[in-house]
């Protein structure tokens, strides 16, 4: 049962220019989703519009059985959350618990709700040690986790994370990988944009690759890294482990290294 | 934009200002309500010239339509005076109201078309050019333009917040008091983004060396040219007749 | 004579309690290439903020030890001279636009501008930075209105016109996709290739292998490994000191756990071919 579908969405701003053409999508619930492509390529109009930040100029968007043209996103948030990508934009209060509170208490969950809530995302995103301190006293990836926290204290069925991979080290990387697969297993829909092809391979089954404004496929990602044409389209590389199988001529649909290394083997 | 081209506007900013203040003085010179309302029919024909007719009249009469009814309104009834011209209840128009508010109005509208005349004809940018060359210290010059340049920036962040609110439950749609309820969690991202960045622009305005003790130069260059003196020298003739008129009345 | 010597260099930021950096002890040579790694709030940005002098001159705090630029100790540079010495290009392309300029061209001509330099001459070489950066279609735009990609190339060409003899780039792609990556690192490359010492901060690991000379690995606030890139990027106790290796490195390490050595640990895509193939030939004979 698709829980979010997106059927024959465009969208177009005022001044005419048309930054999504066509897209049809659905999201099962429990289903964790990469989307990649090229800045401009209409990613993050996308999922803009799963939350009703941006109504379709064209087609629907139905989350759960709403309709987004009849919902505000205020309203919409209680199924949706929505990660943004710079966390500066979203961060407004002075210690990071208020800020992880805000939104379950603009929902209005009772007070031991919120209190849960609230410690199970900061203990998710890794910012316990950090609940007192200013935000904007915190380093920019730390920033980005406790808006992550923010978003999942709100406890939506689906949870969208706009590049959440860019500047991050190996332990945040780490951190954000058992986030997402703690909440899928949860039954919470995971749509990530990111430009990181490695972290795709790492954390995703299933891939959506956006080129000029379309959706050019949507397949599990053994296909979609193999599919050198739609790559190109999209003007993006394979994975480095699958480059390096493809230039020695071995195996086909290789991923990850120890892939590679059974794959070897057998030809030892 | 045409206005590349158009005579008026290629004229330097100090000549620009100077006909601002030439019809400035010209409304106060000159007794009576009229001519000072014809300044404003006279800038339009200037905006006219100078390829901005649309933009200048738009804004002129949006700003000046509101405070011209309103003082109207309030001199008329409210103005002390002995000869009612009409009244119902306890409201009345006097006559001196009526006057009085001709007279101000009539100076309000001259003196804000002519300077919404001059920052419509000159850009920003020329206008911070001539300050410098008088000597504003370059400091002083780049908040302004970077202010200028800043708003619109700060306009479209401010957007951007307001969606981030959205997606935590914030109602920004909808009622005066709702919006204004949404108003102000956007305001501490705002301001918090705006000292943190203020930080990085002070260290991207060291790296262009901008602290560096020597005198800057300009890739950018506006001339005076004969044009600028020609127009001032018939500025000042035309004061002059007026002042000469005015007092021989 | 060395570019930069720094000795037993140790830092404390005004409000900390404890050392952004520990005795750091470096040596950066002309010419070369020098990749900054390791885990967020290891002191990378410090120490780049040392070299360019924006500490002391700018952060106060507690600086001790020796921080020397061609043997002058960074206390006794000028601000303003230093500009001309050491470009720094930073991570955020949206705060390094000077915002006061409409057009990319006068955009990168702002440096010079400040440096007094004649008209002339600064529109002569702008117009050669922005033909050697491929840029010439960004000329007249404004530079709010581009793209991060974009904005980002913009910022190093107005620090390339400066032509400092180093330039210290501090996580340049991270808010980029790969388009904006690629593009940036051609300019890297470039500048390299012009005898440009370089100190770059980057995580994309992968593209250190290929383009770094050293790999200095920071950990909080001490340097834990220094050398050239192949040795610190083959090395597997990078790892334990949160840096990344390269996944050729990484699947060099993982043959020969598995008891198929490669006969040598590869850093790049290159190198791994080159190994797998040698491999190959051996094994399959055997």
């Amino acid at each position: 049962m698709s829980f979010l579908t997106l059927t024959n969405v465009s969208f177009a701003y005022p001044n005419g220019y048309k930054a999504v053409d066509g897209v049809n999508m659905s999201f099962k619930k429990g289903e964790s989703v990469a989307i990649v492509g090229q800045n401009g390529a209409g990613k993050t109009t996308t999922v803009k519009m799963m939350n009703g930040l941006l109504k379709p100029s064209e087609g629907d968007v139905l989350i759960d059985g709403w309709n987004t043209r009849d919902y505000t996103t205020a309203q919409i948030s209680r199924k949706v959350g929505y990660v943004f990508q710079n966390p500066d934009d979203q961060i407004f209060h002075n210690d990071v618990y208020s800020e992880i509170e805000f939104g379950p208490r603009k929902l209005g969950l009772p007070e031991d709700q919120v209190k849960a809530n609230v410690m199970k995302a900061a203990e998710l995103a890794g910012v316990v040690p950090y609940l007192k301190d200013n935000p904007y006293n915190l380093p920019y990836s730390m920033r980005k986790f406790v808006t992550i926290a923010s978003v999942i204290a709100m406890d939506s069925s689906v949870i969208i994370l706009d590049e959440p991979t860019a500047g991050q080290d190996i332990p945040a990387m780490e951190r954000l990988s058992h986030l997402i697969e703690t909440l899928s297993k949860e039954g919470k829909t995971i749509i990530t944009i990111t430009h990181d092809m490695e972290f795709v391979v790492n954390n995703f089954q299933r891939v959506i690759v956006m080129a000029n404004r379309r959706v050019i496929a949507d397949d599990d990602k053994r296909s979609i890294f193999w599919e050198l044409d739609v790559l190109e389209q999209a003007m993006l590389k394979q994975p480095h482990i699958s480059r390096l199988s493809y230039s020695l001529g071995i195996g086909g649909n290789i991923l990850t290294i120890p892939e590679l290394a059974d794959e070897l083997a057998k030809h030892k | 934009m045409n206005n590349e081209r158009s005579m008026l506007s290629r004229l330097y900013p100090t000549t620009k200002f100077f006909i601002t203040i030439t019809l400035c003085l010209a409304a106060f010179i000159v007794p009576g309500y009229g001519f000072s309302y014809a300044i404003l029919p006279i800038c339009m024909v200037l905006a006219y010239f100078a390829g901005s007719f649309k933009e200048f009249s738009n804004l002129a009469v949006k700003a000046l339509l509101m405070i011209v009814v309103f003082i109207f309104i309030l001199q008329c009834f409210f103005y002390p005076g002995k000869d009612i011209m009409w009244s119902w209840s306890i409201f009345s128009i006097k006559r001196e109201g009526l006057e009085f508010a001709l007279f101000l109005t009539s100076k309000i509208v001259a003196v804000a078309s002519a300077f919404i005349l001059f920052f419509r004809i000159t850009k920003v940018k020329d206008l911070v050019y001539s300050l410098e060359q008088v000597g504003l210290p370059s400091k002083v010059t780049y908040v302004i333009l970077s202010t200028l340049q800043l708003i619109p920036e700060m306009k479209k962040l401010t957007h951007v917040i307001m969606d981030a609110q959205k997606t935590r439950g914030v109602e920004t749609e909808g009622k005066l008091f709702v919006r204004m309820k949404a108003f102000i969690p956007t305001l501490s991202p705002l301001i918090l983004g705006s000292v943190a960045s203020t930080e990085e622009r002070v260290l991207t305005l060291e790296s262009r060396a901008f602290s560096a003790k020597v005198k800057k130069s300009s890739i950018y260059k506006l001339e005076k040219t004969k044009l600028d003196r020609l127009v001032q020298i018939l500025l000042l003739v035309l004061l002059v007749i007026l002042i000469v008129w005015r007092v021989a009345l | 004579m060395s570019m930069i010597t720094i000795k037993n260099l140790s830092y404390q930021y005004p409000i900390s309690e404890t050392d952004a950096l520990k005795d750091v002890n470096v040596t950066i040579e002309k010419g070369k290439l020098y990749a900054l790694v390791g885990a967020n709030g290891g002191g990378k940005t410090t120490l780049c903020n040392v070299i360019r002098g924006f500490i002391p001159h700018f952060y106060k705090g507690d600086l001790r030890g020796e921080m020397l630029i061609e043997g002058k100790d960074i206390r006794e540079w000028e601000l303003g001279e230093l500009s001309q010495k050491i470009g720094y290009v930073f991570q955020n392309p949206f705060t390094q636009i000077s915002g006061v300029k409409d057009n990319v061209f006068e955009e990168i001509a702002f440096g010079l501008e400040n440096l007094g330099m004649e008209p002339e001459l600064i529109r002569e070489k702008v117009a050669q930075v922005i033909e050697m950066l491929g840029i010439g279609y960004l000329r007249d735009k404004n530079p709010f209105e581009l793209s991060g990609g974009q904005k980002q190339r913009v910022a190093l060409a107005s620090i390339i016109v400066m032509e400092p003899d180093v330039l210290v780039i501090d996580e340049p792609t991270s808010q980029l996709d790969p388009k904006g990556t690629e593009e940036v690192f051609k300019i890297i490359e470039l500048m390299k290739k012009k005898g440009k010492t370089i100190i770059l901060v980057e995580h994309k690991i992968e593209l250190i292998a290929e383009y770094a000379d050293y790999v200095i690995l920071l950990n909080e606030g001490e340097v834990v490994m220094q050398g050239n890139t192949k040795e610190i990027l083959t090395d597997e106790r990078s790892l334990s000191f949160g840096a990344a290796l390269p996944q050729y490195s990484m699947f060099g390490l993982e043959m020969r756990k598995r008891g198929m050595d490669l006969g040598t640990i590869p850093l790049t895509e290159k190198e791994a071919i080159e190994a797998v193939k040698a491999w190959m030939k051996k094994e399959v004979k055997a």
